[in-house]
């Protein structure tokens, strides 16, 4: 019931399209930030891990020159060709050399030392001898032994923990050459460079990539160089897709696993290492929350505002359909006096402007149905009072005195028996309509009286179609026309004149004529009386006019009286009624 | 109708405004309450809890949770951490992980935190009565376990083994002790002396080892059960010419014991996981904060760690530690 009015159907239907508006733009403007933020935040890990790959092949490549300057050395290569390289000439010559090596070592942070072994025994380090491990173990280290193997490529190593020298164990990337044989006399030899494992840690883990993202690093074989959470890894408590990692080439790829997705970030360094960035879907958005929070936070507020708009909006569009609402329930009431009052043209205004209207011509009609009751009313009573004139009941009576006082019995009979049924039939019933037939009985008796009453100055006659006695006719319509033939017309006439009453139906209409041959009207005359009989309101005219007028308010300004006169000739008023009445008339009729 | 217009508008103001003050508080206390770690020492020399300090730093940038550690000098100093578990309860924390200084001391002042409402996770030593919601160390009754299995490798028949403990209290002690003498309980042909304990000293472990190989000469394996222990040993074997022909098994690490690994007087050491150790007590402070389900003792595993493999990739970041 209450969601019926159209104030809520509009402030409803607006609330709907602004939700799903409103929700569908926030949604996408934070989708569509979403994937910018994401977008710019993989090219920002992107630049993060190409720049580590730039530095650590930076650091490779120093080692590199590092190892050749280092095997450049002339000493080293003299110190080769030493049969005993423990002699005492070799003793110098070693001294030469780590002297060199630590040169090398004491100029840069990164490197944390340098080994040389030949093949010959020839052992030379930038520390002193005794430190250094037995001769027997270092060279079945991988370094020694895999430098051997490849025969002059630089081998790089994972990073490990270093046991060259006793009670030292740090952590280091080892890259080792082997120094080929100059000849088949000489020996040959490979020579180490550990990097400071601290450069590498260092380096990758200022990388922030991200809230929780890392960097890692894996050597060919798929061992981790470094990796925050090694540990971790070793004990299963974590994994990196290693496999997939060292297929990647340079690219960024997603993998799913149990609990959540990361996002590799892949790039391959010169001598193989594969620089790996991990970031985390839900990390590269970092300020997802934020966003999501922006977007529902404006989202909301518009959304009120919208929905406050509707709410106004439709609240203006209803409210003079309300204002029209409230006039029409006091028209409802009875009170025609008002005006709705709505500026604009639009729709609910021309509405309004028309409603008034409407209730003005409503007002009118009614004012006019009252003042028609009204004449009717009096129209009646005129009429009631034309038919039973007390003066000529007087005459009618003085006349029947005379005629007894004359012993002119039958005639008083005639008469009195005439008076008798003039009166009953105008008292008897109040009907307005009556048959055709019995107003021609109610005129012949009055003409009878008449008759008697002047003497025999006129003849009549009645003529009327027998097939319209049924019809229906206002009562006491003929008896004005034809007491104004006799007073008007007979009255005055030398000789005895003649009333002829004439009745028939033409194309639906019905038409009675009194037909005189007195003294007739002049043309003046008669238009005089045609424009009394026009006027809507007579007032006190004569019987004629008071009968137009009620015809005319029965059944309608098409009807009435016709009057048709020549001087010296007579006078003939004709009365046209419908020949069918009116329907609400005819169940008056029919229930009266 | 227009009073129901206004209300409904007035519950998606509510809403919205519920849901902007729900996010930001969230942020906001997420942000705020931190875990306090408080690990027996922050004594930097004392690797393994630096090792853990790194495990502790790890977890909380991965779950992305502010931590405090907070720390005595020494790890004899109870009643100091007793004071700070007092501060960090004052501090309302997530919850605290504790490596608790004695097994009964720090009952009732865990109880005071565990009735403050602070969500409290043991890391390495225990309570009495577990209180803790989850206890995350290495099991050592199976790395007593672990040792003999390593013994048994270089000592094959019937054996006499002598067993060097720290103090006699001590439950990860007991732990081992029990671990090694369960092990060896079932084969008759196996003699494990009584129990000799170093109370801590390195001289005196020994001492007392001297002592035993001189009364008991037909020993076969002594384990060492922990660091001062086995390196008091290990002396002891080295000095008497014993090392090697005398199978030495001991725990946790140290550049000495690295020293006779190397020098084959050591034949294997059983490390822990201090760095995992540390990981998993973070991880699992929020788990339960997040009212997850947790193991109510989670093991971090130990390693048998022998000349062999002890430069393996694995073993490395065990034995040597990286420490910035």
């Amino acid at each position: 019931m209450r969601f019926k009015s159209i104030h809520t159907k509009i402030a409803l239907a607006f609330s709907c399209l602004i939700l799903c508006t409103t929700i569908v733009l926030s949604y996408s403007a934070y989708r569509l930030s979403t994937v910018a933020v994401t977008d710019t935040s993989l090219d920002y890990t992107q630049q993060l891990i190409e720049q580590v790959n730039k530095n650590i092949q930076t650091y490779i490549g120093n080692m590199e020159s590092i190892s050749a300057l280092s095997l450049s050395n002339a000493d080293l290569q003299h110190y080769l060709e030493l049969a005993n390289p423990n002699g005492p000439e070799g003793r110098q010559l070693a001294g030469q050399i780590s002297r060199y090596f630590h040169e090398i070592v004491a100029s840069r942070n990164d490197i944390s030392s340098i080994l040389f072994a030949g093949s010959n025994g020839a052992l030379v380090s930038d520390r002193s001898y005794e430190h250094l491990k037995p001769y027997a173990e270092l060279i079945t280290q991988d370094w020694y032994a895999k430098a051997s193997e490849t025969k002059g490529d630089i081998v790089i190593s994972s990073s490990h923990v270093q046991h060259l020298y006793q009670d030292e164990y740090k952590w280091v990337v080892t890259i080792s050459k082997q120094l080929p044989k100059s000849s088949p006399m000489t020996a040959s030899g490979v020579l180490l460079v550990d990097l400071n494992y601290n450069v590498i840690n260092d380096l990758c883990n200022q990388i922030q990539l991200g809230q929780r993202g890392y960097v890692f690093i894996l050597d060919p074989a798929g061992d981790l160089i470094y990796h925050p959470q090694q540990q971790l890894v070793y004990s299963g408590l974590k994994s990196e897709d290693i496999p997939k990692l060292l297929q990647a080439s340079d690219s960024t790829f997603r993998t799913e696993e149990a609990d959540q997705s990361k996002i590799y970030t892949v790039r391959t360094t010169k001598f193989g290492w594969k620089i790996v960035g991990v970031t985390y879907p839900e990390d590269l958005i970092g300020n997802k929350r934020d966003m999501q929070l922006t977007s529902a936070v404006w989202g909301g507020i518009s959304l009120i505002v919208a929905l406050a708009i509707s709410v106004l909006l439709s609240i203006t569009l209803t409210r003079p359909i309300k204002q029209l609402e409230v006039h029409m329930k006091q028209v409802e009431k009875g009170n025609f006096d008002i005006r709705v009052d709505v500026e604009g043209t639009n729709e609910i205004s021309k509405l309004s402007r028309t409603f008034n209207l409407m209730i003005g011509k409503i007002k009118e009609l009614m004012n006019q149905t009252l003042q028609d009751q009204e004449v009717k009313r009096i129209s009646e009573l005129k009429a009631l009072q034309a038919q039973i004139q007390p003066h000529f009941l007087y005459n009618t009576l003085d006349s029947i005195i005379w005629m007894a006082e004359m012993g002119k019995v039958e005639e008083v009979v005639t008469m009195t028996s005439a008076l008798s049924k003039l009166l009953r039939s105008s008292i008897s019933k109040g009907e307005e309509l009556i048959p055709i037939a019995v107003e021609l009985e109610h005129i012949h008796n009055y003409l009878t009286i008449q008759n008697i009453r002047y003497r025999n100055k006129f003849t009549y006659a009645i003529d009327v179609e027998p097939e319209i006695l049924e019809c229906h006719i206002l009562k006491i319509v003929l008896q004005p026309m034809v007491e104004n033939s006799i007073y008007h017309g007979m009255k005055h006439l030398p000789e005895r004149g003649h009333i002829q009453i004439t009745g028939r139906r033409t194309a639906g209409i019905i038409e009675l004529k009194v037909i005189d041959n007195g003294v007739g009207m002049s043309e003046a005359q008669l238009q005089r009386l045609r424009q009394k009989a026009r006027e809507p309101e007579s007032g006190k005219g004569f019987g004629l006019l008071n009968v137009n007028h009620r015809i005319q308010l029965y059944f309608g300004e098409h009807y009435g009286l016709q009057f048709e006169s020549e001087l010296e000739e007579g006078t003939t008023v004709t009365v046209r009624i419908p020949d069918r009445l009116p329907v609400p008339i005819l169940d008056k009729v029919a229930g009266g | 109708m227009r009073k129901m217009v206004f209300v409904a508008m007035a519950i998606v103001l509510v809403l919205v405004i519920g849901m902007v003050f729900m996010l930001v508080s969230n942020r906001i206390e997420a942000k705020d309450r931190p875990i306090i770690v408080i690990p027996k020492t922050i004594d930097s020399r004392v690797e393994f809890w630096q090792v853990l300090k790194q495990g502790v730093k790890v977890a909380a940038k991965e779950y992305n949770t502010d931590v405090t550690i907070i720390g005595t000098p020494s790890e004899s100093d109870i009643d100091d951490q007793i004071r700070l578990v007092e501060e960090a309860i004052a501090q309302k924390p997530k919850a605290i992980v504790l490596a608790a200084t004695d097994y009964n001391r720090l009952v009732p002042v865990a109880h005071k935190a565990i009735r403050a409402g602070i969500r409290l996770i043991t890391v390495d030593s225990g309570l009495e009565g577990g209180i803790s919601s989850s206890f995350i160390a290495t099991d050592s009754y199976a790395a007593g376990g672990k040792a003999v299995d390593a013994m048994r490798r270089y000592v094959q028949g019937p054996a006499k083994f002598a067993i060097v403990s720290f103090v006699k209290t001590s439950t990860t002690q007991m732990d081992r002790e029990n671990g090694v003498r369960d092990r060896l309980l079932n084969d008759p042909s196996i003699q494990v002396l009584d129990t000799l304990y170093s109370n801590g000293s390195e001289d005196k472990a020994y001492a007392q080892t001297k002592m035993l190989l001189t009364e008991h000469p037909d020993i076969r394996g002594i384990f060492g059960l922990n660091e001062v222990s086995t390196v008091g040993a290990a002396r002891a074997l080295k000095d008497m010419g014993l090392g090697g022909s005398i199978k030495l098994v001991g725990f946790d690490s140290s550049m000495n014991e690295i020293g006779f690994l190397e020098a084959d007087i050591l034949q294997a050491t059983i490390v822990q996981k201090p760095f995992n150790m540390g990981y998993l007590a973070v991880k699992t402070a929020l788990q339960v904060y997040n009212g997850e389900k947790v193991r109510p003792v989670v093991d971090t595993g130990s390693e048998v760690i022998t000349k062999e493999n002890m430069y393996t990739s694995e073993n490395q970041k065990l034995l040597f530690p990286f420490i910035e």
